[in-house]
């Protein structure tokens, strides 16, 4: 962790990139009229891994 | 003007369901994860463990030009993925909802509606690959050494040239195929397929366009574009351009026996 914190303005990109990801798919998945499945399992989804926004983001949306 | 109005449709389109903000965010992630990871190694080895007593690990001195190597396959396999499946579905998909049918239904040519797509999505992934690339030469520029700025041009690009054959193969499936998992499966295949028989035919397929992250790469080092790259790149270009008319050939006809 100590590299962590001493190069915190090399990992702050990657930091606010998930945060950014992250705020989007549930904006998304909040105001989206029908996702693909049940919407509280997309908000689970995205909650669980670092990956979770990006797997609802494809395939999440219903394609219609 | 028919073309603009199907393509700010398609833009429009690619703006709701997002992947103007998710797409680039995705693709800035791929390209800053390697020159980070790479310079950290030593202490993410330390921190993870594992490691006898009194163990140094000499990790070598990485030159810019291979960190850039490393992130272009880094591009090339999640980085392709994301690509393909984020255009996999823009005619399967609008044939299943019967949107296509809403479109064509007006005097549209098929020319049109395939190229603004085709458009549409070059215009997505050359944006996200430029905001990529120029996060990850800021990267290098602190952590590993100089690249210049026609540098970080060469290596944007002559990578998006091979992203741009990719969203062409996409977009031709997509017009063979019904189904949308089938046109991933093609696609993916088929680059597969290609990058195995450019390995194997090495010394006869010179100007294969799976070649050219390493051209890149090797224009990195002799610090002037060579010109494989270029005959490479143009080549590349050529095959998307022809399959790009092919796909409308064949959405054509396809079309025609629907109706």
């Amino acid at each position: 962790m100590e590299v962590l914190t001493e190069n915190i303005q090399l990992f702050l990109p990657l930091i606010i990139i998930q945060v950014v990801l992250f705020i989007v798919a549930i904006i998304d998945i909040i105001r989206i009229k029908e996702t693909n499945g049940p919407k509280w399992i997309w908000v689970i989804v995205a909650f669980l891994s670092i990956l979770g926004p990006i797997i609802y983001f494809i395939f999440g949306r219903r394609r219609d | 003007m028919q073309w603009m109005t199907l393509l700010k449709k398609e833009l429009l389109e690619n703006w709701r369901n997002k992947k103007w903000i998710w797409v680039p965010l995705v693709i800035i992630l791929l390209s800053i994860m390697d020159p980070l990871t790479t310079y950290f190694m030593p202490q993410i080895l330390d921190s993870v463990g594992g490691m006898p007593e009194g163990t140094v690990i000499e990790m070598p001195e990485f030159a810019p030009a291979e960190v850039v190597l490393i992130t272009l396959g880094q591009l090339s396999s999640l980085g392709v993925l994301i690509v393909v499946l984020i255009t996999m579905g823009t005619i399967t998909g609008e044939r299943k909802s019967g949107v296509s049918e809403l479109v064509l239904v007006k005097p549209v040519s098929f020319w049109n509606y395939i190229s603004a797509k085709w458009v549409s999505f070059l215009l997505l992934v050359w944006a996200s690959l430029f905001f990529g690339i120029l996060v990850h030469w800021y990267y290098i520029n602190i952590l590993f050494g100089n690249l210049s700025f026609t540098e970080f041009l060469t290596i944007f690009f002559f990578f998006g040239v091979w992203l741009t054959f990719v969203v062409s193969l996409t977009i031709f499936y997509s017009s063979v195929v019904k189904s949308t998992g089938l046109v991933a499966f093609f696609t993916i295949l088929t680059i597969m397929a290609m990058s195995l028989v450019t390995e194997i035919f090495q010394y006869v397929l010179d100007w294969s366009p799976n070649n050219l992250s390493d051209y890149i790469f090797e224009s990195l080092v002799n610090g002037e574009v060579v010109s494989d790259l270029w005959i490479t790149a143009g080549i590349t270009f050529g095959i998307s351009l022809l399959l790009l008319v092919s796909s409308v050939q064949i959405f054509k006809r396809k079309e025609m026996v629907i109706s």
